[in-house]
């Protein structure tokens, strides 16, 4: 197992595409954070401070990584890579498995990138405005831990739902338009709203405020924080699973 | 140029994308309508334009039915068998241009009918009055007809300039979801907000409301409709004159 | 067919990749009408950034290629005039191979029938309402030649057409081939299969490391080039009946020579008068694959 991890680490960073989603992470993050300070209504006091590191995972910025873990698999039915690999090892579950550890541990890497770029933009320019930032604060530190937290699950969840779909412009397509859209109207439909928790926005949300059940969102209550990690859990091992075992196993041509 | 149009909707036609994009643009934008419809904020006639105006998310569609218009050509290389027949690069994005805002224009119809469908006897069992002629109300229910071609012409646009398949749809939703969304709240690049693609569909279908994001300068829904238009054709000729232009091996 | 003249011209084409792979190098040739042009090379040669340049595709660094004098581009009915097969894999897998032609068709303003008409032709009759995705290599490179001959075009330009094609389907395409050049068209094959260009081919144009090595007819590069094979347990014996004929001789293995110059009845009875036993008197033909050796290799 640790040398199939090995070497999808390897498949990783042999391309390109590590590169430029890392760069749009340290861009998008960085602009983040200069989009919650700079406004009239940013970050003013320092109750607010956790909200620059719960940022980048709280908004859509989650699907750099989510198409990172997407690629990870897709890439290989793309190019047919997928022939050679599972030549080398026939267990489909060890496939999705050694990538399942790597993408997580990516995205975890990719967190931490996100909230270094936040911290380098954001923890000077609050001194400069006399608001502390303390790391040792326990929300401060709920914010950091959950954006590895959800990060690293969303390097997963692209994985599954690759896994899942097999086709590369499906699965990308697909996994952002529900993400982003059809979550939305989800939450803006009166009953089946109910439902929005459960999902992997309500997730993340769940995860990064621990406020949940003092402010619902669009009159929908939150879970508690580990129900959230439950639920984004669950949206990582579905798909992998299933993928894993049918479409990994339907025919390779 | 009549055969090359008449040959994009036969390739468009001939594959099952854009089926799955229709059906996605009309169940998502009926989605909404109905949310909107059932959530306790439609009272009197004044809020009913949202209803449709809402429903702006479903413009992904078409921008996505546009970038796979063209790089889908590149990724299965048919694009060698479309220069060799007309060599053109010009005359080939001009052609994909057209069919596509036609089909954009086509899906926002859909979509229309589906929504009015929906909406006509909802309001009137809400006693809530309803009519087209209402200039806001006539705005948001086919202000998408415009919108729609120009995010198609805008993914096709993408599409020429970048070729390759994924990097155009991954940099196009990335910009517009994440980037574009946090332009104006950052106070030296906020007024910019109004040129962006997602700027302008706030120029174009709430114009009435006082607090757009950020509180950016607008420049009206005019305006926001030739900004799409430079987001659609700068990069479409960037795209025919030089990366169309480069070696297809 | 449309308007005569279905010369292709390459005319001192160079191309070179990301600053420094010279892929085609200085290339110049011609290809004729009314034959078949054989285009070898091994692997790497340049063959198919030739053609794609000839079909500007590639742009290239310098030089310049033309088909009837006109560069690629710049051809009215490029469909009616060219018809190029180039990869086995320029398909959309979930669209059938009459929809892939039927747009070609719509494209060129020709009658959707000829879409039928070209699957008769190629042999994809049952084939032709299936997505191409469950095509083989075969039954691709047979839709790659329909899609080529569907404007029915002066010249015919098919890069490596024998690839993943049974023994059967060879056969056919030679036919093909044969018949498209008795039509008076342009028929430049790219090939590493050089038994079958050898077979087809009226001219050939011969590729290494993107620079020409031989052009010229099948006719010109055998010439002279026939020899017979003698083996004798006496070879000593046969070497001093040949002094002082007209003659090459050349070593093969210690029980046998290749002489040049002298037919294998000759030789025969030279050896009968010598009282020379023999155990083995042959005519080698020219062979195009050692021909193609010896010029590409050492290069």
């Amino acid at each position: 197992m640790i040398r199939l991890i090995r070497a999808e680490f390897l498949k990783l960073r042999t391309t390109q595409v590590w590169f430029w989603l890392l760069l749009a992470t340290i861009a998008v993050g960085a602009l983040l954070a200069v989009a919650n300070i700079a406004p009239h209504d940013g970050i003013r006091s320092e109750e607010k401070v956790p909200d620059l590191f719960a940022t980048f995972a709280a908004s859509p910025a989650y699907i750099l990584v989510f198409v990172l873990g997407v690629l990870g698999v897709t890439t290989e039915f793309r190019y047919q890579t997928i022939t050679p690999t599972v030549l080398q090892t026939p267990s489909r579950w060890a496939i999705v498995t050694a990538k399942m550890i790597t993408y997580a541990i990516t995205g975890a890497l990719y967190a931490a990138v996100a909230l270094l770029a936040e911290a380098a933009v954001g923890v000077p320019w609050l001194n400069s405005k006399n608001i502390p930032v303390h790391f040792g604060n326990s929300e401060v530190q709920h914010a950091i831990l959950g954006t590895f937290g959800v990060i690293a699950l969303f390097g997963i969840i692209g994985l599954g739902v690759g896994a899942l779909i097999r086709n590369q412009i499906v699965a990308v397509v697909v996994g952002i338009i529900f993400l982003i859209v059809l979550e939305n109207i989800l939450l803006a439909i009166p009953v089946v709203k109910k439902a929005w928790p459960y999902t992997p926005n309500g997730g993340t949300q769940a995860i990064l405020y621990t406020h949940g059940d003092a402010t619902p969102v669009n009159g929908v209550h939150l879970l508690s924080t580990w129900s959230g990690v439950v639920v984004l859990l669950l949206w990582a091992f579905v798909p992998a699973i299933l993928g894993a075992a049918i479409t990994m196993n339907r025919d390779i041509t | 140029m009549i055969p090359v149009v008449r040959a994009e909707f036969l390739k468009l036609r001939t594959t099952q994308v854009w089926l799955w994009m229709l059906a996605l643009a009309v169940i998502a934008g009926s989605l909404i309508v109905v949310g909107g419809l059932a959530s306790d904020s439609v009272h009197t006639p004044r809020d009913v334009p949202d209803v449709f105006a809402n429903a702006n998310g479903t413009l992904l569609t078409a921008f996505v039915l546009g970038v796979l218009g063209i790089t889908t050509e590149f990724r299965h290389q048919t694009i060698t068998t479309t220069l060799l027949q007309t060599p053109s690069r010009w005359a080939v994005v001009a052609a994909k241009l057209f069919t596509y805002a036609l089909v954009g224009l086509l899906y926002a119809a859909a979509c229309a009918a589906v929504q009015l469908a929906i909406a006509v006897p909802w309001l009137s069992a809400k006693r809530i009055d309803f009519t087209l002629s209402d200039p806001d109300v006539g705005r948001a229910v086919f202000g998408p007809l415009l919108l729609f071609a120009l995010f198609a012409l805008i993914g096709i646009g993408v599409g020429a300039l970048i070729r390759n398949q994924i990097v155009a749809l991954v940099s196009g939703l990335v910009f517009i979801l994440v980037i574009n969304n946090i332009i104006p709240a950052i106070p030296v690049v906020k007024n910019s907000y109004a040129y962006t693609p997602a700027g302008a569909v706030t120029e174009i279908l709430f114009p009435a409301h006082e607090s757009t994001p950020g509180d950016v300068h607008l420049i009206g829904s005019g305006g926001g409709v030739l900004v799409l238009l430079a987001w659609a054709l700068i990069p479409a000729l960037i795209g025919a004159g030089y990366s169309m232009n480069r070696d297809i091996t | 067919m449309s308007a005569p003249g279905g010369q292709i011209v390459v005319d001192d084409l160079t191309k070179v990749f990301g600053g420094n792979v010279r892929a085609v190098d200085q290339l110049s040739f011609s290809v004729e009408p009314g034959s078949i042009t054989g285009f070898l090379g091994p692997n790497g040669a340049g063959k198919t950034t030739t053609l794609r340049m000839v079909l500007g595709l590639v742009r290239p660094t310098s030089g310049r290629a033309t088909i009837g004098g006109v560069p690629y581009r710049q051809l009215p009915n490029p469909t009616q005039t060219v018809g190029a097969a180039l990869e086995s894999a320029s398909f959309h897998p979930a669209r059938t191979a009459r929809n892939h032609l039927r747009i070609m068709c719509t494209v060129a303003d020709l009658p959707m029938q000829r879409a039928d008409e070209m699957l008769d032709l190629v042999g994809l009759h049952d084939a032709a309402r299936r997505k191409v995705r469950g095509f083989s290599m075969g039954m691709r490179q047979r839709l790659s030649l329909a899609a080529a001959l569907l404007g029915e075009p002066q010249v015919v330009v098919l890069d490596e057409p024998a690839n993943g094609l049974d023994p059967d389907g060879i056969r056919w395409l030679r036919g093909l081939l044969r018949h498209l050049a008795e039509q008076g068209r342009t028929v430049l094959v790219s090939s590493h299969q050089l038994n079958e260009v050898e077979e087809v081919a009226d001219r050939v144009v011969i590729l290494n490391h993107g620079r020409l090595v031989r052009a010229g007819s099948i006719a010109e590069l055998s010439a002279g080039t026939d020899s017979v094979l003698v083996r004798s347990p006496n070879l000593q014996a046969l070497h001093t009946a040949l002094t002082g004929q007209p003659v090459t001789v050349e070593p093969v293995d210690p029980t046998a020579v290749r002489v040049r110059g002298m037919s294998a009845a000759q030789l025969g009875n030279l050896a009968f008068t010598a009282g020379v036993e023999l155990h083995e008197l042959s005519l080698q033909r020219f062979d195009l694959e050692e021909l193609f050796f010896s010029l590409t290799s050492g290069q």
